[in-house]
């Protein structure tokens, strides 16, 4: 049975030239689980908000969106807000009240729902979430994955019959994700839930979806079962996007179904390519001389009587070098860097940056020509009206720049491809854009230092590449790059050294393709499907390499 | 010319009626009544603010602009004599109306007080706010045309500020209004009115242009 | 392991009240000292001995002072002790200043263990029933506060690590939060507009609204407020028929001791004193129970 129904849907914005979305039609079965990707911009969220009355947005639109077979300007006002779920991708943003319990109930009490059904509701909804162990607290003191998983509960206490999603999980840490996936899929499976979900991380919702959608320039390019599309994207740039074992089939020309979990890119490495046993990617041990950053038993704590962040944490990194920092949540490594960047300070321990004990920088002279952080949030780096405007503010810290800064400004601008972002307000830049435009900024301060935080976080695949050119292009400049991350994909791509964080300090380091086919658990997707069979490969492109070798 | 009228009744004439009473039953018991007088003149625009279904962007944006200016108290808490309050209620005003004015003073102070300590004193503060967002929503032309106005409003807010406060420490410290000791009190919070009048304007003239054209870009591009 | 906690909360205020209108209105100093014991014992109860204690630092200074300045503005009374420039220092004047301090500090105490008591959630409650929109705006007001202190963090250390007035002089910080304040209100009011999304998506706005909360209305609520209606029944009748009666000036008077005075003393003693007696009787009863455990 047809739960949702588009025909023909067309937008355009207000004062816009070009559609957001083209002639776009589809249906959407009960109980069904599709997931709907795309690169950004290309009009999946002005979809989703589309199909959600409430809060559609503002514009020309043609065509029939029907849910249940009823007009959606028919639906009533009940059915509107308490059927269609919707969840967005700020947990933050979402959360109206200070309370969890109060959350909870919040859309049930706009429906008009009586109290002692509102408890019971409340009451189950927080069991099957595992809630109650925090039904009482401030939403505010919640982890993202909490707040997130919140999100979900408050809709799902209204009993919709569709749920929309908007990249979920893209603020979210890689267990936090995997976990809010499993609830999707536990909820599609165990209560028929249909499910809408827009997402750009596919490794692990393409496998588990019934069919997959995608989306370009505002058009829908691709409508099938995860295994036709991956076929229908394989020599498409959006094959980037796809799961490794895809990605590596993709890459190499054998003629059979296309792989989408990992056990299946296994099997499909061992049946095709077992006759290449044992190739290798060579290792290139980086020359490490001249250190930039030297810690040497640095001990922290937040409060006198709090426990211990860093424990005797050693580090040494070199000029030239791009050094990722992995780890779980809360193992220190923000924490780190922010001790590297001065804004914390250490109880015990020496800390040299270029040579020099961090504390003989007076005022901010650390910051001029040196060292500098770009923030998880780049938003907290914005605070004008334009996102020009914002980067001539760099007169002010850098005061000998005399006259230099417009043609600085364009001359990055230029490299960058952010010319046209420049007139735009930072807000209504999207998360690659934003960042984009935040490492321009920091980079007109000359930087020999450069500390990331979480920087692929929000980034689709598309961006993430054209990032890692850009930090490969920094490193041949001599810019040293340190980075806190929680994407292994990335950091194997792009990184010099890696280094696992635990309990305080630092448990191993090496070179990502010692590091990586030393660990386990903590380590790339084509690591895991290739392993057994050749020996230190971790890229896709890499196990691409190796198959292909004569 | 009609909301003026009951403004006015509402703000002037329950204060009197209640301080003439409490004079001519000479009852030492003016720091009450008073507590008692600024609870009650609240509760007519706690009414009449609910008596309308309001939007929900509208609903959060005065939520963000009171959580804002007790954020910005506390921001400032740590440099001596600063305290944007006022000048974020006067904007408030100025973009969302008296109404939004009075809501965003009474709130910041009773949700402000709970980081700095509830007390007798938080209704004082909270008619004291939320009557100078109410005036600066009924002069929000004038103040919005001209700058030296809006200076002359924060300074004149600051002053009227410090001299209620100042009613509020005799009564609640005396158990009576004592003239001489008043005089004596204003004297000794003389520096601090000079304080406040000149940080509400600074504040004002420093703050009204960004949130302004925020409110104007959220109000363009959203619609409230 | 807070008997307060659990109570109701339209009780507690109305016991707050209660005595505060007592205690305010009665200028007798027995009045006086019994609602300083009980405000005393419930803010100990509430915030606890060392809290309390750095709170006398406070309140014996502020009593000395009152007590002293006084008979510098009032020259009232006929017992004389000293004079100051050509004024009359009197003793009625000093008394006065003593048991005025004492009411103040009376309240003040209790106004500070109400304040821990009357969290946020029992606020937004209260307000809840009679004006929902404001109870809602309350509770994202305080949802929203401790999200931007947060947020202000982010951005003055972002600021600060890309070379923005990083010093420590009075001016550049004044600078920086200035920043930091416009920065954030431009933050914020993206995520005002998110989370009215957010509400109207479910579905914020419709008629018929309710309203849920976990308090539930027990017996021993009705039990105390009951307890408290007699209470105070009993003190207003007995002030009402000059029961308490007290005067310093001009001279001070004799202190009330009738059987009906008496009468009042023991009920409002009863009423300042209950709230700490529940609190305490809890923690008796919990060291009692975990002994024979």
């Amino acid at each position: 049975m047809e739960l949702l129904q588009v025909e023909n849907l067309t937008f355009t914005y207000p004062k816009q030239t070009t559609p957001a979305l083209q002639d776009v039609s589809f249906t959407i079965a009960d109980g069904e689980f599709v997931v709907l990707c795309g690169a950004s911009g290309c009009g999946k969220s002005t979809l989703l908000k589309l199909l959600k009355r409430e809060i559609a947005p503002h514009g020309e639109k043609q065509g029939n969106i029907r849910f249940s077979g009823v007009a959606q300007s028919e639906l009533d006002e009940r059915t509107g807000a308490g059927t269609i779920g919707f969840v967005a991708q700020n947990p933050d943003g979402q959360i109206v009240t200070d309370k969890v319990w109060h959350e909870l109930a919040f859309g049930l009490e706009n429906l008009g729902v009586p109290a002692p059904v509102i408890r019971r509701r409340v009451g189950e909804m927080a069991s099957y979430f595992g809630i109650q162990g925090w039904y009482h607290q401030a939403t505010d003191a919640l982890s993202g994955g909490q707040k997130q998983m919140l999100n979900l509960a408050g809709v799902m206490t209204m009993q919709p019959k569709l749920l929309l999603l908007d990249e979920p999980t893209s603020q979210l840490d890689p267990i936090a994700a995997d976990h809010f996936i499993d609830t999707l899929q536990k909820l599609n499976r165990e209560f028929g839930l249909t499910i809408l979900l827009v997402e750009h991380r596919l490794e692990e919702v393409f496998p588990i979806a019934d069919r997959i959608m995608v989306l370009e320039a505002g058009k829908l390019i691709c409508n099938g079962t995860p295994g036709a599309v991956a076929a229908q994207l394989r020599d498409h740039p959006m094959s980037r996007c796809l799961p490794s074992a895809a990605r590596i089939w993709a890459g190499l020309s054998v003629d059979c179904p296309c792989p989408l979990t990992m056990r299946e890119g296994k099997d499909f490495l061992h049946t095709h390519f077992s006759h290449r046993k044992g190739a290798a990617v060579p290792v290139h041990q980086p020359i490490l001389e001249q250190p930039v950053i030297e810690a040497e038993g640095i001990w922290f704590r937040y409060e006198k009587k709090s426990p211990d962040v860093l424990r005797d944490l050693h580090l040494t990194v070199c000029r030239g070098e791009v050094f990722s920092l992995l780890g779980g949540n809360g193992a220190g490594k923000t924490t780190t860097l922010n001790i590297l960047a001065a804004l914390d300070r250490p109880y015990a321990g020496k800390l040299k940056i270029q040579g020099k004990p961090i504390g003989d920088y007076s005022k901010n002279s650390l910051y001029r020509r040196n060292l500098t952080m770009l923030p998880q949030n780049p938003q907290a780096l914005f605070l004008k009206q334009t996102v020009h405007e914002d980067m001539e503010e760099i007169r002010k810290s850098i005061p000998d720049f005399n006259g230099q800064v417009e043609r600085t400004i364009q001359f990055f601008a230029e490299k960058y491809a952010i010319s046209h972002l420049l007139e735009k307000h930072p807000y209504d830049l999207s998360g690659g854009e934003l960042q984009k435009c935040a490492l321009v900024k920091l980079l007109l301060t000359k930087p020999s230092i450069l500390l990331l935080d979480e920087p692929t976080k929000g980034m689709d695949a598309v961006s993430k590449a054209q990032f890692a050119k850009q930090i490969a292009e920094l490193q041949a400049e001599g810019v040293t790059i340190v980075m806190v991350t929680h994407d292994v994909e990335f950091a194997a791509q792009v990184s010099t050294r890696c280094a696992l964080f635990f309990d305080g300090e630092i448990v191993s380091a090496g070179t990502p393709n010692e590091f990586f086919s030393d660990h386990h658990f903590y380590t790339t997707a084509a690591s895991r499907i290739s392993r057994g069979l050749f020996d230190n490969a971790i890229l896709c492109d890499e196990v691409i390499t190796l198959c292909d070798e004569k | 010319m009609k909301k003026w009228i009951s403004y006015g009744l509402l703000l002037v004439g329950i204060p009197l009626v209640l301080l003439l009473g409490a004079t001519v039953f000479s009852t030492k018991q003016y720091a009450w009544l008073a507590m008692a007088v600024m609870v009650l003149t609240c509760v007519p625009f706690f009414l009449s603010f609910e008596g309308r279904q309001h939007g929900a962007t509208r609903l959060v944006v005065i939520a963000v602009l009171a959580a804002l200016s007790v954020v910005g108290r506390l921001l400032f808490a740590p440099l001596p004599g600063a305290k944007p309050v006022t000048a974020m209620v006067v904007i408030t005003a100025l973009y969302f109306g008296g109404e939004a004015g009075f809501m965003t003073g009474a709130l910041t102070a009773v949700l402000s007080n709970f980081q700095f300590g509830q007390g007798p004193w938080t209704p004082f503060q909270m008619f004291a706010w939320g009557l100078i967002g109410l005036v600066a929503g009924l002069l929000a032309k004038p103040l919005k045309r001209s700058r030296v106005a809006l200076c002359v409003y924060g300074a004149l807010s600051g002053v009227l500020y410090s001299l209620l406060m100042d009613i509020w420490s005799v009564l609640w410290y005396d158990g009576g209004f004592n003239l001489s000791r008043y005089l004596a009190t204003v004297l000794t919070s003389a520096p601090f009115m000079a304080i406040y009048a000149v940080s509400n304007v600074v504040f004002l003239l420093v703050l009204e242009k960004p949130i302004g054209s925020k409110l104007d870009r959220i109000k363009t591009k959203y619609g409230i | 392991m807070n008997a307060i906690d659990r109570l109701h909360p339209t009780v507690m205020p109305v016991y707050f009240l209660a005595i505060l209108l007592v205690a305010m209105f009665v200028s007798n100093p027995v009045i006086s000292l019994l609602a300083l014991l009980g405000g005393f014992l419930f803010c100990m109860t509430q915030c606890g001995l060392r809290e309390m204690r750095a709170e006398l630092k406070f309140y014996i200074p502020l009593f000395l002072l009152m007590a002293l300045t006084n008979p510098l503005f009032s020259h009232n009374g006929v017992t004389p002790l000293f004079f100051m420039n050509g004024n009359a220092v009197t003793l009625e004047a000093i008394t006065y200043g003593a048991a005025i301090a004492l009411m103040v500090l009376a309240v003040l105490s209790w106004g500070k263990g109400f304040g821990r008591v009357m969290t946020s959630d029992k606020l937004v409650y209260l307000f809840g029933k009679a004006a929902p929109q404001l109870a809602l705006m309350l509770s994202m007001s305080l949802r929203y506060i401790p999200m931007l202190r947060r947020q202000a963090k982010q951005i003055s250390r972002a600021q600060k690590v890309a070379g923005m007035y990083s010093t420590e002089s009075y001016f550049d910080r004044l600078r920086s939060t200035f920043r930091v304040i416009s920065a954030l209100i431009g933050w914020s009011l993206e995520q005002a507009v998110e989370t009215s999304r957010a509400m109207r998506a479910r579905g914020y706005g419709l008629k018929g609204h309710t309203s849920y909360s976990n308090y539930h209305f027990r017996r021993t609520d009705a039990l105390l407020l009951t307890l408290a209606a007699i209470l105070l029944a009993v003190v207003l009748v007995g002030i009402g028929m000059g029961a308490v009666d007290f005067a310093y000036y001009p001279a001070i008077s004799a202190l009330p001791h009738t059987a009906l005075s008496v009468a009042v003393y023991t009920a409002f003693g009863c009423l300042s004193l209950l709230p700490s007696c529940i609190e305490l009787g809890e923690q008796i009863r919990w060291n009692y129970y975990r002994s024979k455990i």
